[in-house]
């Protein structure tokens, strides 16, 4: 059997399969979708990367295969599919509809690895939905203000479609093909208006999905509103198929001459980052804060893709594997936090790092490869997405970039200090670490996040792969992935990403020794009520929390930029298409006298226009 | 064997003198505040007889392992920095060679806040509400600074096409100028940012010993402190050196190095001991107006 097929079949058969053991055997869905999704991996890396299959339904030529950039996808969507579903079992314990959960859970999965091997366009709308519907149905699972957060996320993903529906339309319209491969060819022979349109609806229908300014609104709801362990998938896998559709539309839709798309696409997801980033500062919830970052960190990817040269390209890429790993682990650690301290308002939760010490060792982990600090992976993607942009001359657009970072460094201390650090509060003193199906894949993703770091070829090769399929020129050295340590920009300034690792654990082991050896014996762990006060004794019940207006000083230094929301101007487009509603009720205002005056107006104008210029 | 040997033995030697010349320069600003001020001051060796006392005292508590660790982060960056940054130019003396040519300026400039979110971290633990308070006003101080500082720097790579720090000052040798007159927008933008850099007056929010009981640092006393008192005092070295580097043309012995660098150092000295603390929001939006404007001169002179 193909294994292309049996995969899908595996996937959504698998979806449905677990809605019905939920219903008759529930005590076998957790490991039932643990095996599937094991399986689903089994399957994806050991394909043939020659697989494909065409068929024809009803005069429509499909055709699916497996490509290189459909690989570097896929390796996101299947791993963080496998460990956000072990990550579910524990996480979803005991609440309720989990057979629905699974079912559109998996549905998503299957859908994303559908897009990937579509090399058609009908196929890929078709899996393109299922994803959205799917993800819809676990946004708005909670049931919490669903007319709100739902609403936004599916007329988002609605404009979307319809606007990919309308290029795919003109496509065919032009090319009298479905297939990617007949588009890629002749895209270039029809008119250049023509093809700017098709990229801008394209854009649009990819934009929604990876949260590009300004169709990101759904997005801090959607991600902050969905049960955590969808949420790393949703943040760390399904964005990133708005990525994919952009590097297909870069590479082949658009040629290469038309450095102003690439230009505008840039700056956007520049301001893009920069807002997102400082509404993420704001914040006081820590799953609002992490979706803000998401839509920034989304911002860096799709700069790196725009800007176009080789170096950018790979860094956008690679950001987008290392944001699904250090993202999806943090989302799963809030959701720990909120699993077992009942909360994620950081105005709320404090102290947790002597309960959880391991979720706060892989949020630590992640928090470093996300802020771009040496020596972990976050570092490498950062690194070469300044260096592409730097010598490609983008020189505003690289303090843009910078811009966004070091304040992402607020967010990054905030998270860290709003759920862990900070006073031990008596009404958290109950709260235990994560069970370990929550813990074991948080753990192994900040694993990744630091192997990357010294050794980020691993990485670097499949996106190597992908990128030759965009039509790069492979440019790394012919070696073993775990001897590619030194990273060049193009105008041969490099970074030695071993020497960094032992320089820095060789001080800081060092440093760790003598500080610990000296007196060791002596110490001894004081609470954090015994703290310096000027003198004054703390008794328990005195509140020493500093958690509410964290970034107060900072708010009112960015205040001008954050006075109006992208939101704001939705609504008055809202409220002004009300208003022209309201113009046109009072028109057509039932009343048959005023029917008859506006015949009456309108023959009279005719009479007097037809007098006038046609003259009868 | 040899080679590692003789690589450790020159790594050791510049951390020594970083740490010597940092001490020396701490001292002799506490000298030149007191004299303003009209006050005898102390000696200039202070810092050392502080350092000194600081080890030996014994240190009997802590707040956890986070608090534990956060001053070991704090040197950590602040040794590897060092490892980094040419101390001397050409082959000057080949034996402070370090890791001079494995790392950019990119790297370098990421490499600098390691210490300070580590230091962060450490400190958010104690649950001092004045360390958590301090900590905020510092990394938003950071965003303040780090952009007319990245202008700059992004000036000086677009114009001469390098990203390494002995890239540029090879040019510098080749070229027999200095970079600030080659770029002055790009001098006085990273000048101005240097004055937040050193958390010196008036952008001493973070320490601001009348309003949050010196800050992040309250709760660490004993051995912490003198850790973070010799990291402070080796990042000072790191910071001036790098300036050095990048717009004077580095050093060709340490003699020159250090009236380079005192010349530097005296700038946020000098100007912060007549300026009285901003509030912090004033602390971010200065570095948003005028050094930004220089920023984009800088980029602008590069460019064209």
């Amino acid at each position: 059997m193909n294994s292309l097929i049996l995969l899908l079949i595996l996937v959504f058969g698998g979806a449905l399969l677990s809605y019905l053991l939920n219903k008759f055997l529930p005590i076998l869905r957790d490991g039932f979708v643990v095996l599937l999704m094991l399986l689903v991996n089994y399957v994806f890396f050991t394909m043939d990367s020659a697989t494909q299959i065409e068929f024809e339904i009803g005069g429509i030529h499909l055709q699916w295969a497996f490509s290189s950039a459909a690989f570097l996808f896929g390796i996101i969507v299947s791993i963080l599919g496998l460990l956000s579903i072990t990550y579910s079992t524990a996480y979803m314990q005991g609440k309720d509809r989990l057979g629905y959960f699974y079912m559109n859970f998996l549905f998503s999965i299957g859908s994303m690895l559908g897009i990937l091997m579509s090399r058609d366009l009908i196929s890929l709308f078709f899996f393109w939905e299922i994803m959205t519907w799917s993800s819809y149905l676990i946004v708005i699972y909670s049931g919490k203000d669903v007319d709100k957060r739902g609403l936004k996320y599916i007329v988002f993903s609605a404009i979307g479609a319809y606007s990919m529906l309308m290029a795919i339309v003109i496509i065919y319209g032009f090319t009298g093909s479905f297939l990617l491969t007949d588009i890629f060819d002749s895209i270039f022979a029809i008119k250049a208006s023509y093809q700017l349109a098709i990229a801008i609806l394209l854009m649009i229908g990819f934009g929604v999905k990876s949260a590009m300014m300004p169709l990101h609104v759904w997005a801090s709801g959607a991600y902050s509103g969905s049960p955590m362990s969808f949420t790393a998938l949703f943040s760390g896998a399904l964005s990133k198929m708005g990525v994919f559709g952009f590097s297909l539309v870069l590479f082949n839709l658009v040629s290469n001459q038309n450095w102003l798309i690439n230009e505008i696409i840039a700056w956007l997801a520049a301001i893009t980052a920069v807002l997102a980033t400082f509404y993420a500062v704001i914040q006081s919830d820590a799953k609002k804060l992490l979706a803000y970052s998401s839509i920034a960190q989304l911002g860096y990817i799709v700069i790196g893709l725009a800007s176009g040269t080789y170096l950018g390209v790979m860094a956008g890429l690679f950001l987008a594997v290392l944001h699904a790993v250090f993202k999806g682990t943090l989302f799963m650690a809030v959701g720990a936090v909120e699993k077992q301290a009942g909360t994620t308002d950081m105005t709320k939760v404090s102290g947790l790092i002597r309960k959880m010490p391991w979720t706060f060792t892989a949020s630590l982990i992640s928090i470093i490869a996300l802020a771009g600090i040496p020596p972990l992976g976050g570092f490498v993607g950062k690194w070469m997405l300044y260096e592409a942009l730097i010598t490609s001359d983008h020189y505003y657009l690289v303090i843009m970039v910078f811009l966004s970072s070091t304040a992402a460094f607020l967010y990054s201390y905030r998270i860290l200090f709003g759920l862990f650090l900070g006073q031990e509060e008596p009404e958290f003193a109950h709260v235990k670490e994560a069970p370990l199906p929550m813990l074991i894949p948080m753990l192994l993703l900040s694993g990744i996040s630091v192997l990357s770091g010294t050794f980020p070829g691993f990485i670097l090769e499949p996106i190597q792969n992908a990128m030759v399929s965009f039509g790069f020129d492979p440019r790394l050295p012919n070696i073993e992935w775990w001897q590619l340590s030194v990273l060049f920009n193009s105008w041969g300034d490099k970074v030695v990403l071993q020497n960094v690792m032992i320089s820095i654990t060789a001080v800081f082991l060092i440093a760790l020794t003598l500080i610990t050896w000296k007196g060791y014996k002596k110490q001894r762990y004081v609470t954090t009520k015994d703290i310096s006060s000027s003198g004054e004794i703390i008794q328990a019940e005195d509140n020493m929390t500093f958690q509410i207006d964290f970034y107060k000083p900072f708010e009112r230094a960015i205040w001008p930029l954050l006075k109006r929301k992208i939101d704001d101007y939705y609504t008055d487009f809202g409220n002004g298409l009300e208003a022209l509603f309201d113009l046109v009720k009072r028109i057509y205002n039932g009343n048959g006298q005023f029917y008859a005056i506006y015949v009456m107006a309108f023959l009279a104008l005719l009479l007097i226009a037809g007098t006038k210029y046609f003259g009868f | 064997m040899n080679t590692i040997l003789f690589q450790l033995s020159g790594a050791l030697a510049t951390i020594l003198l970083a740490f010597t010349v940092g001490m020396f320069y701490g001292g002799i600003r506490r000298k030149i505040i007191a004299r303003i001020q009209n006050r005898v001051g102390p000696p200039i060796y202070q810092n050392f007889l502080d350092v000194i006392k600081l080890y030996s005292k014994d240190t009997s508590i802590h707040h956890g392992a986070m608090q534990h660790m956060g001053p070991v982060f704090a040197i950590t960056a602040s040794i590897t920095s060092l490892m980094f940054i040419p101390v001397l130019n050409g082959d000057g003396w080949f034996w402070f060679k370090n890791l001079n040519f494995s790392g950019d300026l990119i790297f370098l400039v990421y490499m600098m806040v390691f210490g300070s979110l580590g230091m962060a971290l450490g400190a958010g633990q104690t649950g001092n509400p004045n360390s958590a308070i301090g900590v905020t006003r510092g990394l938003s101080q950071m965003v303040g600074y780090e952009i007319p500082f990245v202008m700059s720097m992004v000036a000086l790579m677009a114009q001469f096409h390098t990203t390494s720090i002995t890239g540029l000052m090879n040019i510098q040798m080749q070229e027999n100028t200095w970079l600030m007159f080659s770029n002055p927008f790009a001098f006085i933008a990273a000048v101005l940012a240097m004055l937040g850099m050193f958390h010196y007056s008036p952008f001493d929010i973070v320490h601001a010993p009348a309003e949050v009981a010196s800050g992040p640092v309250s709760e660490f006393g004993g051995k912490y402190l003198g850790l973070m008192m010799s990291s402070g005092s080796i990042f000072a070295f790191v910071k001036l050196t790098l300036f050095v580097d990048v717009f004077m043309g580095g050093a060709a012995n340490l003699i020159e190095l250090v009236i380079k660098t005192f010349a530097l150092y005296l700038i946020p000295v000098l100007y912060g001991v007549v300026s009285p603390r901003y509030r912090t929001e004033q602390a971010i939006t200065y570095f948003w107006k005028w050094p930004l404007f220089f920023g984009i001169l800088a980029i602008l002179w590069a460019s064209f």
